[in-house]
């Protein structure tokens, strides 16, 4: 028996070993395996992109001295349990600086305790329900290490019952699935239909189980109350059959969800169903800006794929890594507890493939979530599916981004200076 | 050093070091993924010696596991949240759900076997987790269902003192399960696995015997779901689904089924396999040794030719697999599954007895170590007092019917057994003589008329039933217990020797009645002449030697008519002499005898009336050289034919 | 609730319970001959319908493609009976519900690595554009699944009761002993049976995917309700399969449109458990006679 435990402290100990001295030790978790691994590893891809691109230039300027960035990945299999073992090994490390990942909310409800009790510093990327940094404001958290990097689903809420409102409907069905980010993106909805002003009545709210094939019976309950819309969170394949078994019964409304719906699952699978499909968005896959041209088209040379299987979290995760160098830069250190006071206070902006990001977090307030939130709502945009890809909803957005993008390279090249926010 | 010393070191000495290391260990590691690693290992560990249960003692294949952890875990996380619950609280909830829930699967579900247990539990485990999913009000649904850890005694649990807990239950639990398993309780077990049939007719149900392993096994489920929920103080429903099942039969058959130490053993390795496979080197390193493992093993086995070709190819072929993968895959994680699955494989088809259960063997050979002595034989008249026979008819049989579709087996057959006969049945093959006393000892109900046994109405249609009215059996095909020793045979049928109450059967306050058992087991094995092969598997012994166990077997009954099924079929002439002999000791001591037999010799030696049948109808009755003259029955055996001879044994 | 919107559930299910009725009758075939099924039918499904898109995006055409497809089912259902089944039967264990179990999953893993962990169209030439029949809408591509369901089993049993081989297949499932003393191969029946079992399987796999779409957890749904179509019409009912697989499809339909749709799984497995509580060998399956 003692040699069945023998791996088991290697395994610990080896940790300690490995222990580079000139480098900046990031762990990238999520689901890398499973239903939700286009997420996580998309996410993993576009931080690793960004990894190699610091690391090609010599690494990050740390005191006095440049450090490579040295990767530990985990795969949390989307499983809690999985998650909350992950947390446990990581928080032990000890010369951590910093955690960026996680894709389902169980899983930041289950490991970043153990995070938190060792103030390692994390950035919940790419997705996760609002319950991931709430947690910390109902346990009244005073010093909090978790920050996230996600449009959050409250900003997504938002942009769907405003969308359904903006188009003049009336009745709305809700559908959601029966997961942790289904059922908590359907709270969210109804709170922003009860918040922008009750102009939405909910005729049917129907739920679904990951791995269900055929929707009809929700979608006809849809279609007898009379519903202009389907207002969907969901995260899986599920989501195609929805939009299959609109079309099968006639249901000829707008389909407006979370931003799962811009995954390759949904796009491929609904086919010719899916166009005309609304999500909020943070990133498009179009090379509007030349960031974005060389990011997309970096990804698409480094993992052989002509599109990127979830191109919000590649980005996002591309961004993330970015500003987590920043602050490493800043603090002068590895240590993950004066990265996290660089996080709260950015002194310079740090150009992502999303947005140039200034001053993204600030000092936790336990009654503030948004403090340790880098998304609001002019980093988000509507996307449409139209004809196999993800193209802007709204042209407007698209022309803000090009032209804020033209005034930055101007602006950079007559003086460097903050714009957003 | 003395002997039962050396023994006890041996044999416990693992136990007890194993023990006390695992708890030593916070005080040198403070890591808390270590600590985090070892606390799973306990809770897992008590998982899966539930799991074992079923899946090892009672040999069906339980898909349902992982919901008695959800429930478990679901009961004690709500018994924290809403009702304030303490920690000793929350355990008894998450056990007692798991046994409630355990017995209401159990009672459907154990009435079947095979696939349509595995497909029933499957259903029951999709079914909770969708309940769980949809009882959004209690549950949480699918957001999930944070709490804290209550205190123990005013104490906050730090993570040290929680993995003590767990600990101590663990070891708790193995040795209040390896006492039980070392009763009648664990052998009871066994022989239900390995013959229902033949458990039901030694008066042992072999239904309420598998509902309580199966509540039992749940109700540790539980208890570990209880541990689960506290420990990771948040849970979900999709966290107990048909994937970590498989890891948990993963874990079992790995580290050996049956087997304490398995179930440790699986334990460790389902704990730390993710991280295995997370470094690529320690995985290529292991399958390497796995592959040249399996090849040894391979080639041994087929120099020895113990094992098929398939047995000793497929674990090599597999284990190829993955030493090729392992060198060729660049995320072995990616590959988690088939990785599993590779393993699995090939520890089933070559180390059926899993890692432990091999080992186990392999130590033994090394260090050999006596079994405890077996106690003398008790006097034969404690066990098998004399009996007066006693006046008049033992077993009247009326008008008895059964009919399976058209075949009219037993058609209106009435016959009656006197006190302390023994009474030949014969007849030509397909004539009904199987049929009838398999109706009469309740194997299947009668479709019309009456058994009596003194007067008294013998309960139908369950063997259970009438063998605790005092009738006991042997069989045509022999129906032996063939993993328990001949002494364990014997044991199980064992009627009235055995009346500690479970809980101190738990703390091991039995052993004073095994001995007794024991003794008096030795007693009857003793005289059908298979003392010396007391501790041999049934299954090991000669055929001849077979058929005696089973009548020894029966004979623990201590039954008043004692109906033994052609018990010379096969046997060698010697044998047949020597079967005589004893069935005539046991005719002395008092017990009437129904007699199915096909050697003409044996029938006209021992009985004292026949009765022919054939055609599911009585021909015949009476002494057997009467019987041997009688022209129905030459007609009967010989078609017609005229010769006055006595007609052939079949 | 309007009588056409039951209706069109009640249609929608039945269609999609037929699928449920074709895993099951390839459960009931391997059950026949040898008393085992292969509890890892669905990674079988999955696996084929991959291989079936792969050939199609290779310029297969459709029709084409579906005994191709047919044929690597049943390649796999012996590659399954040789490494799964067949020791566990010699050794009369019941180690072949585990042995399947774990083909599958190495199964699963390989098709996530091979195919991708993402849920993939598959092209079919059958439209799906809905067509009114007395006001319930139907595509033609449910329709093809019924008729392919119907018509492949139709097929088989003519086989079995009209060939010889297939009289053989009969003999073996009737009584295994009586059989082999009659010169039948019970080995090579079995054999026969986990090929049929892998075809029929792959025909299935190939007729749902237009609809579910290919992934590796495409059948994980579709095995639990084939479990329990198989167990409930009871293992050995034949056509019975038909009938339980479309009673319990609508059934689903109702009970997600009725009790909410979270519930949908639950009648199959309510259904399920009870009818092993009641009746252990299924609605119409044949009574058992205990043989000592």
């Amino acid at each position: 028996m003692k040699f069945r435990l023998f791996p088991t402290l290697v395994l610990g100990l080896s940790t300690l070993v490995l222990n580079g001295a000139d480098t900046v030790k990031i762990a990238l978790t999520g689901p890398f395996t499973g239903g939700s691994a286009p997420m996580g590893a998309s996410m993993r891809d576009g931080a690793k992109l960004a990894i190699a691109e610091i690391n090609a230039a010599g690494g990050i300027q740390v005191g006095g001295k440049k450090m490579k960035i040295e990767v530990v990945e985990r795969d949390d299999e989307a499983k809690n349990e999985r998650g909350a073992l992950i947390a446990q090994e990581l928080a032990s490390m000890g010369d951590l600086s910093g955690v960026i990942g996680t894709v389902n909310t169980g899983i930041c409800l289950s490991g970043d305790k153990h995070l938190q009790e060792k103030g390692i510093t994390k950035i919940i990327c790419p997705a996760a329900g609002s319950a991931s940094m709430t947690q910390w404001s109902k346990a009244g958290v005073k010093e909090n290490s978790i920050f996230r990097f996600a449009a959050h689903d409250g900003i997504q809420a938002q942009m769907v019952v405003e969308e359904a409102i903006n188009r003049k409907l009336l009745k709305v069905a809700l559908m959601y699935d029966s997961t942790n980010y289904g059922v908590s993106g359907r709270d969210d909805m109804k709170d922003q239909i009860v918040k922008q002003g009750n102009k939405l009545q909910v005729v049917a709210e129907e739920k679904f189980n990951i791995g269900d094939k055929d929707m009809t019976a929700q979608m006809l309950k849809a279609k007898a109350g009379g519903a202009q819309a389907v207002l969907i969170w969901g995260i899986g394949p599920e989501l195609a059959a929805v939009a299959n078994a609109m079309a099968k019964i006639g249901l000829k409304v707008p389909l407006i969800g979370g931003w799962p719906l811009s995954m390759s699952n949904f796009i491929d699978n609904a086919g010719k169903n899916g166009n005309g499909t609304l999500m909020p968005q943070t990133f498009i896959e179009e090379p509007i800006t030349p960031k974005a041209k060389s990011f997309i088209e970096g990804f698409h040379k480094t993992y052989k794929v002509d599109r990127i299987p979830s191109p919000v979290s590649a980005a996002q995760g591309y961004d993330a890594v970015y500003i987590f160098a920043a602050a490493v830069k800043q603090a002068g250190t590895t240590d993950t507890k004066q990265i996290k006071l660089a996080l709260e206070d950015l002194k310079d902006p740090v150009k992502g493939v999303i947005a140039t990001w200034v001053k993204p977090y600030t000092k936790w307030d336990p009654a503030d979530v948004t403090t340790h939130e880098a998304f609001r709502r002019e980093q988000t945009v509507m996307g449409m599916v139209q004809d196999g890809r993800v193209v802007f909803g709204n042209d407007a957005d698209r022309q803000r981004l090009t032209k804020a993008a033209m005034s930055e390279t101007k602006g950079q090249k007559a003086a460097p200076k903050a714009k957003k926010k | 050093m003395s002997r039962p010393a050396a023994r006890f070191l041996l044999t416990r000495g693992p136990e007890f070091l194993a023990f006390l290391v695992l708890a030593g260990i916070p005080l040198a590691v403070t890591n808390p993924y270590a600590l985090g690693l070892l606390t799973l290992l306990a809770i897992y560990g008590i998982l899966l010696i539930g799991l074992d249960v079923t899946v090892g003692y009672l040999g069906q294949v339980n898909l349902a596991h992982v919901a008695f952890l959800g429930l478990g875990g679901y009961a004690a996380g709500l018994v924290v949240l809403k009702l304030n619950g303490g920690l000793a609280a929350a355990l008894a909830a998450g056990t007692l759900v798991g046994f409630c829930f355990g017995g209401l699967l159990a009672f459907p579900a154990l009435r079947l076997d095979g696939p349509q247990f595995a497909l029933a539990t499957l259903s029951f485990a999709a079914l909770s987790t969708t309940a769980l999913n949809e009882l959004e009000a209690l549950t949480g649904g699918a957001q999930g269902l944070s709490f804290s850890r209550p205190p123990l005694l005013g104490l906050p649990l730090t993570p040290p003192a929680f993995y003590w807990v767990c600990l101590l239950l663990f070891g708790l639990v193995w040795l209040a399960m390896r006492n039980l398993l070392a009763s009648k309780w664990g052998r009871a077990f066994e022989a239900l696995r390995d013959s229902p049939i033949a458990t039901d007719a030694m008066g042992v149900g072999a239904y309420r015997h598998k509902v309580a392993a199966f509540a039992l096994g749940s109700s540790l489920g539980g208890l570990a779901g209880a541990l689960y929920a506290l420990n990771f103080q948040y849970l979900q429903p999709q966290s107990f689904v048909y994937e970590l099942m498989v890891i948990l039969l993963l874990g079992v058959v790995l580290g050996g089924r049956k087997n304490l130490w398995g179930a440790f053993v699986g334990s460790c390795l389902v704990v730390l396999l993710p991280n295995l496979l997370s470094n690529r080197h320690l995985f290529q390193a292991i399958s390497a040794l796995g592959f040249i493992a399996a090849l040894a093993a391979g080639i041994r086995g087929l120099l020895k030719r113990q094992v098929r070709p398939f047995q000793a190819l497929a674990p090599v072929v597999s284990m190829g697999i993955l030493v090729a993968g392992g060198l060729k895959v660049e995320n072995t994680e990616d590959w988690r599954k088939a990785i599993f699955a590779l393993m699995l494989f090939s520890v089933v088809v070559g180390l059926p007895e899993g890692l432990m259960g091999f080992l186990e063997g392999f130590l033994a050979r090394l260090f050999h170590v006596d079994p405890p002595a077996l106690p003398a034989p008790a006097p034969l008249d404690e066990v098998l007092p004399p009996r007066r026979a006693g006046e008049g008819v033992l077993l009247e049989v009326r008008d008895l019917r059964r009919h399976f579709g058209g075949v009219k087996a037993v058609d209106g057959i009435s016959v009656g057994i006197r006190c302390g006969e023994i009474h030949g049945l014969i007849g030509p093959n397909g004539s009904g003589k199987s049929t009838l006393v398999n109706v009469i000892s309740g194997l299947y109900a009668p479709g019309d008329g009456e058994i009596l046994l003194r007067g008294q109405s013998l309960p139908r249609g369950s063997l259970f039933r009438v063998a605790r009215a005092g009738v006991a059996r042997t069989f045509q095909n022999l129906q032996l217990f063939g993993e328990l020793s001949a002494l364990g045979n014997v044991m199980v049928a064992l009627e009235g020797s055995y009346g500690t109450p479970l809980p101190l059967v738990l703390l091991g306050l039995a052993r004073a009645e095994e001995r007794r058992a024991q003794a008096q087991a030795l007693a009857l094995l003793d005289l059908v002449g298979l003392a010396d092969q007391a501790r041999a598997k049934a299954k090991d012994l000669t055929y001849g030697a077979q058929r005696l166990l089973e009548i020894a077997r029966a004979l623990a009954r201590r039954p008043e008519l004692l109906i033994l099924d052609e018990p010379a079929a096969g046997l060698s002439h010697p044998d047949v002499q020597r079967l005589l002999e004893i069935l005539r000791r046991i005719h002395d001591r008092g017990v009437t005898m129904i007699l199915i037999e096909h050697h003409m010799d044996v029938v006209s030696e021992l009985c004292d009336r026949v009765t022919v049948l054939d055609g599911g109808k009585v021909i015949a009755e009476g002494l057997p050289d009467s019987i041997k003259r009688d022209p129905k029955v030459i007609e009967a055996y010989l078609g017609g034919l005229p010769e006055a001879d006595a007609p052939a044994p079949a | 609730m309007p009588s056409v919107v039951v209706a069109q559930m009640v249609v929608s299910g039945a269609l999609m319970g037929l699928v449920y009725a074709l895993i099951a009758y390839g459960f009931q075939l391997t059950f026949a001959s040898s008393r085992s099924i292969n509890f890892g039918q669905g990674e079988l499904v999955m696996v084929s319908a991959f291989v079936s898109l792969t050939l199609t995006l290779h310029g297969v055409p459709y029709w084409a493609m579906i005994p191709c497809g047919m044929l690597f089912g049943a390649l796999m259902g012996l590659v399954i009976e040789r490494t799964g089944v067949r020791l566990a039967l010699e050794q009369k264990s019941e180690g072949w519900i585990l042995m399947t179990i774990i083909l599958g999953l190495f199964f699963f893993s390989g098709a996530e690595n091979l195919w991708g962990r993402d849920d993939r169209p598959f092209p079919t030439p059958i439209p799906s554009d809905p067509i009114h029949i007395l006001g319930v809408d139907v595509t033609p591509l449910e329709l093809s699944v019924g008729v392919g369901v119907l018509a492949i089993m139709g097929l088989i049993e003519t086989f079995k009761r009209r060939t010889l081989l297939g009289k053989a297949l009969e003999a073996v499932s009737t009584d295994r002993d009586a059989a082999e003393l009659m010169g039948i191969s019970a080995r090579k029946s079995i054999m026969l049976s986990y090929a049929l079992s892998g075809a029929v399987a792959a025909l299935a796999g190939i007729l749902v995917s237009p609809i579910t779409t290919v992934g590796p957890t495409m059948a994980s749904a579709l095995i639990l309700k084939a479990f329990s179509v198989a167990v409930v019409a009871g293992l050995d009912s034949g056509f019975g399969v038909v009938l339980v697989g479309m009673f319990l499809g609508a059934t689903e339909s109702l009970a997600s449109f009725y009790l909410g749709s979270g519930w949908r799984e639950a009648p199959g497995l309510i259904l399920l458990i009870l009818a092993l509580a009641v009746r252990p060998t299924g609605i119409f399956g044949k009574a058992v006679i205990r043989k000592v």
